[in-house]
């Protein structure tokens, strides 16, 4: 079964919400965390854990074979990114920054000038680590500095979490409602969006209810750094969209403390009242598994 | 000096009383303005493809005015595609904003002679 942590925002809490929820349930479950922030993977920071297993993602690169090259300019008319500049004198000249490996122009080119090559745009990783008693396993995405097109790495991370069997795979996704949080979340029992009491939390969490309701998966909403504002808005909004305030993390500094850890703070400060919400939580998600 | 194309990314569709705009790739319009001996000769007001691109804006629009042409652009500013793909072309570039098409093209008219 997959659930997804999301929330619109960023930085609102989202790779907090998923780690603990991944200490709690990997001691009775096998459960995988996929880190599909890959503009941003951070959730391995949080778990104090090492990046293993690098694979590369590659996409295809368009060359072209300029003897063959007829300067009809179909390349550049099919290219949704700008990425094929047809200069003055006919010739197509690629710009990689902006490909997205489509091969729109290897399909349009009548003269099959367009050679087929590949551009690493990410890589996926697998880590195996142990918190406190139980085990769990973190694949993560990570796109490379200065990349711009999300989804093909969103995607070969999603595939490689998924190629691990285990009860339940928890994805924690990027900020926003792109083409690559839908792609994450797709496919999920249920969407978990993490938002706070400020008005761009509000603004935000409207988003990812929305798509959450578009995609048809069923949405809880945590609050996070509750009692820094009002909420009014936020319950309103909630039921509105058919959802439900399940949690209400407080706002406190020993969130910030485990944190800067790199140990969630289920298992730094299983006292603390964050952590007794977090296991709530945890129980309301083992019941949905299970 | 004989014919010169420039084009200009403008905010409005107003032929020469367009206002230039501080962006290249998402102004909404290009202004070509055809120069002979350093006249006006004529001017006419496209849609900048780059407006709505989801991508790739800069380099849209400079593909545009290379169809145009266009041998100098004007803009407030380029972004690093844009840029990058006009030197690369040999395009020359005159960064100016906030006026109209007219009055820019009087500014860098020095700039034009020497074409």
């Amino acid at each position: 079964m997959m659930v997804s942590v999301s929330g619109g925002k960023g930085g609102t809490g989202k790779s907090t919400v998923a780690v603990n929820l991944a200490a709690l349930l990997s001691r009775d479950l096998r459960l995988v965390l996929a880190d599909l922030d890959v503009e941003n993977p951070n959730d391995h920071i949080l778990l104090g854990a090492e990046l293993a297993g690098e694979r590369p993602v590659n996409i295809m690169l368009p060359f072209v074979n300029y003897q063959k090259c007829i300067k009809c300019g179909a390349c550049g008319r099919v290219c949704d990114t700008g990425a094929m500049l047809i200069s003055p004198d006919g010739l197509p000249y690629v710009i990689p920054r902006l490909c997205s490996g489509c091969r729109s122009c290897y399909f349009a080119c009548p003269v099959d000038a367009i050679v087929e090559g590949k551009r690493t745009i990410g890589y996926t990783y697998l880590s195996e680590l142990e918190l406190g008693e139980s085990k769990i396993t973190l694949v993560t995405g990570s796109l490379r500095e200065g990349e711009e097109h999300t989804p093909p790495v969103v995607l070969a991370a999603r595939r490689r979490a998924l190629s691990v069997e285990a009860d339940l795979h928890l994805v924690d996704t990027s900020a926003g409602t792109s083409n690559s949080v839908a792609a994450a979340v797709d496919g999920s029992r249920l969407l978990i969006a993490v938002t706070e009491p400020t008005p761009l939390g509000l603004h935000d969490l409207d988003l990812i209810l929305e798509m959450a309701q578009t995609l048809g998966i069923e949405a809880w909403v945590v609050i996070n750094r509750a009692g820094i504002g009002p909420e009014d808005d936020h319950v309103r909004l909630v039921r509105e969209r058919g959802a439900e305030i399940v949690a209400r993390i407080p706002y406190s500094r020993r969130v910030v403390e485990s944190y800067i850890r790199g140990v969630p703070i289920v298992l730094h400060r299983p006292d603390s009242p964050e952590a007794e919400e977090f296991r709530r939580l945890a129980e309301m998600v083992r019941g949905v598994v299970s | 000096m004989g014919t010169v194309k420039v084009g200009l990314a403008v905010e409005d569709d107003s032929g020469l009383d367009s206002r230039v705009s501080s962006r290249f790739g998402r102004a909404p319009y290009l202004a070509i303005v055809e120069l002979e001996d350093g006249e006006i000769g004529g001017v006419r007001v496209v849609e900048n493809p780059g407006a709505s691109a989801r991508s790739g804006a800069g380099i849209k629009a400079v593909q545009r005015l290379l169809e145009e042409g266009v041998r100098v652009a004007v803009a407030g500013a380029f972004g690093p595609n844009a840029m990058t793909a006009l030197e690369e072309l040999g395009i020359e570039t005159v960064e100016l904003a906030g006026v109209s098409v007219e009055e820019a093209l009087q500014r860098i008219r020095t700039k034009l002679q020497g074409q």
